[in-house]
């Protein structure tokens, strides 16, 4: 019988960019318990929220992840205009819902070079990364920034298209989609990246209904659930488009269904460019804010996030609760890793997309 | 199924367990249950509902006392089960053995304001370093240590 040992890996380790501490029990290259240790980017934004005003708070949050940065706005600004009772106008949510999914297909495309790189595939890696240079390019044009875009505020956005933004972006959204497509045909036929992807990091569908997983980990198991489907926000209730999921539950699953979701979001944008309404882009709204409280939730590129805002009448949140969808998908890895090769555990991790940083907060 | 309609099929199933109740807008619902009921709630709600997605639990420091608020998705309605817990020692029994998804939720509430969950399986720092002794920085009256 090989023998048993506890290997400690992190909280800086090989496998992850971000701090996160690991405890491996393990019977040779078998493994058969994980231990997760978070909290090393813990910055108490939580706490920092109520001691700051709302327009404080705003920049604050955009803050917590470096990738979907526009996402955690979207979910703080639409909370606190159901607070004060502002009705934003339509092409303002028009322009969210743009940037939104522009940010998706940015994150997705990062993710798609991450998981490439930790599968030996680094050609990949080189790919989406330079095909994502697209999308921080439009966001740039669009935003003055390629990530933290600053375009939400409360009671609108902060930005506006041109007639030569929308010809611009819709010429490189033809490349993107054409590229999504491509990428959709390499990951399920390369048969190295199938190898080292297939049937690894299994989450059957009771498990991550069990567990409350979210986002495309938890679609990639069978679970249909999209909050901008199931609880519309900025313009998703008049955008055409499919929730994308897929039933076998391992990490190539989780990589077709983010890919498909590009090819989604690409549709999305061309689709808002082309109806989006004419009009205002925001209202001025007060600084105090009426005493109530509020849930916000969006879909982020990760899986659903949701925001818990309590205002005591003052300038002032009375307390910001922000859950992130990596810190829900975090409880479903030792059960993916269970039983797994100590060589799969990287594949296992990138496949869930990790941000610790909006985790930890 | 509009909110509405799910809060009035709670309420019939589970009668007197349910205490306020309202919903402020299309997709969201709360109502408030007595804190020694909420295990038994919580469990009507995953066996006889198959309502399993605890989407996160929110704890607010009122000034007099703790609130927990434990937010449930069912497809098109987000609903929120709200208790009190008394500001001194509060005290609640884990929800881990029905639905194993709030074992990180349980331990950052934990961390944050200082609530034992009885009979969770490991409520070990989620957030807070190992060894923090400086208290529950969510509480109203906490205050950084002083630095030195």
């Amino acid at each position: 019988m090989a023998q048993r040992l506890l290997i400690p890996i992190g909280p800086q380790h090989p496998a992850l960019k971000e701090p996160l501490g690991f405890r491996f029990r393990v019977e040779g290259e078998r493994v058969l318990e994980t231990h997760i240790r978070m909290g090393y980017v813990h910055r108490g934004i939580e706490r920092a929220c109520q001691e700051r005003t709302y327009i404080q708070d705003l920049y604050l949050v955009e803050r917590i992840c470096g990738i979907c940065s526009h996402i955690h706005t979207t979910a703080f600004c639409q909370g606190v205009e159901e607070l004060l009772g502002v009705e934003v106008p339509r092409r303002a949510l028009y322009i969210r819902t743009i940037v939104c999914e522009l940010e998706r297909i940015h994150s997705h495309m990062l993710w798609l070079g991450v998981l490439g790189r930790d599968a030996g595939f680094e050609t990949l890696f080189m790919y989406t990364w330079r095909d994502r240079e697209t999308v921080l390019d439009i966001l740039e044009e669009i935003s003055g920034n390629r990530i933290n875009h600053a375009v939400n505020t409360i009671g609108g956005v902060r930005i506006d298209f041109t007639q030569a933004h929308i010809e611009s972006i819709l010429k490189r959204l033809d490349y993107l989609e054409e590229q999504a497509h491509y990428y959709l045909g390499l990951v399920t036929t390369e048969s190295t990246f199938v190898a080292r992807t297939h049937g690894v990091g299994y989450l059957s569908r009771e498990d991550g209904r069990a567990l409350c997983v979210v986002g495309p980990t938890t679609r990639a198991s069978g679970v249909d659930r999209d909050v901008r489907r199931d609880d519309p926000y900025a313009a998703y209730e008049e955008l055409p488009f499919e929730v994308v999921t897929a039933s076998e539950g391992d990490a190539l699953a989780r990589t077709v269904v983010r890919v498909k979701e590009v090819i989604e979001s690409v549709r999305m944008v061309r689709y808002a460019l082309q109806n989006s309404p004419q009009g205002e882009v925001r209202v001025k709204v007060r600084r105090r804010v009426p005493p109530g409280e509020v849930i916000s939730r969006v879909e982020a590129p990760r899986g659903e996030l949701i925001y818990y805002i309590k205002s005591d009448g003052t300038e002032r949140p009375a307390r910001v609760k922000m859950r992130t969808p990596t810190l829900a998908n975090l409880v479903a890895i030792p059960h993916m890793l269970k039983e797994a090769h100590i060589a799969d555990g990287p594949i296992v991790l990138a496949a869930i997309d990790l941000c610790i940083a909006c985790a930890d907060r | 199924m509009p909110a509405r309609t799910l809060l009035k099929k709670l309420k019939e199933a589970l009668g007197e367990h349910i205490g306020q109740a309202w919903v402020p807008r299309p997709h969201r619902a709360f109502f408030t249950v007595k804190r020694e009921e909420l295990h038994d709630v919580v469990e009507a709600l995953v066996k006889r509902f198959d309502i399993r997605h605890l989407s996160t639990i929110t704890g607010v420091d009122t000034g007099e006392e703790i609130e927990l608020l434990y937010h449930f998705w069912d497809r098109d309605v987000c609903f929120t089960v709200k208790i009190t817990l008394p500001h001194h020692q509060p005290r609640i029994k884990t929800l881990t053995d029905i639905v194993p998804g709030a074992l990180f939720y349980e331990r950052e509430v934990h961390d944050l304001l200082g609530v034992e969950f009885e009979e969770h399986p490991d409520l070990s720092p989620l957030v807070l370093p190992e060894g923090w002794e400086d208290g529950h920085p969510l509480l109203k009256d906490w205050s950084p240590p002083e630095e030195n």
